[in-house]
């Protein structure tokens, strides 16, 4: 009951308090003070609004030149070919691999996940999707000619989708298509494939991730072609419902992760069968031989033995231990002593 | 084998210790001449409780279970003055009579297991029986498994522990008895004399003039 009043009085009290209020300038303290010089803090016991910082600095503009037209061009022109020794790694024969870097322009960790997502792809969709990784600012030599290289390797087999994707730098990529559907989709559909594939990869800055979200973006709109090819209307990139693009990624990213775990998994479960029969029989054969051996009889040899000492039945004296102390443990009481002996 | 009294090592057919002359005689003077009457498990010492003396009881069924022309008697007291286990171990073994032991298990079948807990010593006696099997240093192993329950007081289950290493030991010999029994056989044999071996010479002799004549016979 006493703590009750106290709860009482302290609520009562708490909401009875009050704040003193603040000071408050007068017109005359103010101009006193202004007139006396500037005043540290005056600003914000005024109500006058803050001046911009924005607007101010908007108002004095840096003087940098503008880059020259020169200057940009250079900046968007490709440096080297690629390397001569790699020519025949890129374009010498079909792909065994859906993902083409001889260079090694990929991590070893991403060229796997990339590759993993794209024989995923694979298996799931009846376009398969090629990809030639380029460094950004190379240039494809100007003796290979993609399209010719397309119709020498991809008219026959499965229908295919070849990317060349300029690493760092997706918005130079470039797509075509196996011969085989190259007239059921229409080069617009593909440029469109393209651009929605390369705008997701700007949502990246990471060149790694850039072409991660490109592949899951292409084989979004592959999904779409295959529609294509059996009658259904192309969407545009808005139309690409947005749980198969987040089941895309999702895929994409798990999958790649998931890759080596579901390879690992895919082992055991073949192994998991005849190696759980094994070790069940191992068991039961274990558990059998010891209920066995548990339940087996043995039996001696009888010999006749002359008796001794005049016992009838026994003579056969063994041993003698003491355990009076831990002080004298069983080890050194081996050598076995008259009883005599030992107490003396 | 050796002498419950001295300790000194007998030959296989000593009537008597050849180094102090003990016989059961001069343990029947010192322990009794009668026949004595007790159970298989003989708490005479009050050391094991009724749970305890259940679970030593199927220990014991178990040995006899698995080896069935043998059993172990456990015998608990306190000894005093004459308190020389070798001896009256002999002496039990020998001079009692085990109610509850099956009469075609003669003592020549027994183990048994002394304990004095007022002197703190264990000692094990075996018949005739296994005489080729169980050789001193076993019976000394088998009683170190137990020493560190009985330092403790854990009488029970020291017993119990002696008595799976007991079974492991027999285990293990009914086995290469099985594979070899020719080595046990000589253990226990008389030692030869001697006369065996001109006897045999003899033989051997006579044996090879027989083959001689039964072959002139055929020819």
């Amino acid at each position: 009951m006493r703590i009750f009043c106290w709860l009482l009085l302290g609520t009562l009290n708490a909401l009875a308090y009050e704040e003193p209020l603040l000071p408050e300038w007068s017109p005359k303290e103010r101009e006193q003070l202004e007139s006396m010089g500037w005043v540290a803090g005056g600003l914000l016991l005024t109500n006058d609004p803050v001046p911009d910082e924005a607007e101010a600095q908007k108002e004095a503009p840096l003087a940098v030149e503008a880059p020259s037209a020169g200057e940009i061009a250079d900046d968007a022109t490709p440096s080297p070919e690629i390397a001569e020794k790699y020519l025949p790694a890129y374009f010498a024969e079909r792909p065994t691999s859906f993902l083409i870097d001889p260079q090694g322009l990929l991590s070893a960790a991403d060229y796997r996940d990339r590759l993993s997502f794209l024989t995923y792809h694979a298996s799931d969709s009846a376009i398969d999707l090629y990809v030639y990784v380029i460094g950004g600012n190379q240039e494809i030599p100007g003796q290979v000619r993609e399209e010719e290289m397309i119709e020498r390797f991809f008219s026959e087999g499965r229908p295919a989708a070849i990317v060349f994707y300029y690493l760092g730098m997706p918005q130079r990529s470039e797509v075509y298509l196996s011969p085989s559907i190259t007239d059921a989709i229409s080069a617009a559909e593909q440029q469109r494939a393209l651009a929605s594939s390369v705008m997701q990869a700007f949502e990246k800055l990471n060149p790694a991730e850039q072409i991660e979200s490109f592949l899951v973006q292409m084989s979004i709109r592959i999904y779409w072609m295959e529609r294509m090819l059996g009658g259904a209307p192309a969407p545009s990139s808005d139309e690409v419902p947005i749980a198969d693009r987040r089941l895309a990624m999702k895929r994409g990213s798990e999958h790649a992760k998931g890759e080596s775990i579901a390879a690992i998994q895919a082992k055991a479960m073949k192994y998991a069968g005849p190696a759980g029969i094994g070790m069940g029989g191992f068991c039961i054969v274990v558990m059998v031989g010891y209920w066995l051996r548990r339940r087996a009889l043995y039996r001696f040899p009888e010999f006749d033995v002359e008796p001794r000492l005049g016992g009838a039945h026994a003579a056969g004296v063994g041993a003698v231990i003491s355990f009076a102390s831990a002080n004298l443990p069983p080890a050194s009481q081996r050598d076995q002593v008259p009883d005599y002996l030992r107490r003396a | 084998m050796k002498c419950p009294r001295c300790v000194q090592r007998i030959h296989r057919a000593a009537a008597s210790c050849p180094h102090c002359g003990f016989t059961l005689a001069d343990a029947d003077a010192r322990f009794g001449a009668e026949e004595v009457r007790i159970g298989r498990l003989t708490d005479s010492a009050g050391i094991l409780r009724r749970g305890e003396r259940e679970r030593v009881t199927a220990a014991l069924d178990r040995v006899t279970q698995r080896f069935p022309q043998v059993f172990v008697a456990i015998y608990t007291g306190a000894l005093g003055e004459v308190s020389n286990l070798r001896q009256f171990g002999f002496w039990l073994l020998n001079r009692s009579a085990f109610e509850d032991v099956p009469v075609n298990l003669p003592n020549e079948a027994g183990i048994l297991l002394t304990i004095d807990p007022e002197s703190k010593a264990a000692g094990m006696v075996f018949g005739y029986l296994l005489d080729p099997f169980l050789e001193e240093a076993d019976t000394f192993d088998c009683l170190s498994r137990a020493h560190a329950y009985w330092l403790e007081g854990l009488y029970a289950d020291g017993i119990v522990r002696l008595l799976g290493h007991l079974e492991g030991i027999l285990v293990k010999r009914s086995r290469q008895a099985r594979r070899d029994p020719e080595t046990f056989e000589r253990k226990v044999l008389p030692p030869r004399q001697l006369g065996d071996l001109v006897r045999r010479i003899r033989e051997g002799h006579r044996q090879g003039v027989d083959e001689e004549a039964t072959v002139e016979v055929k020819k």
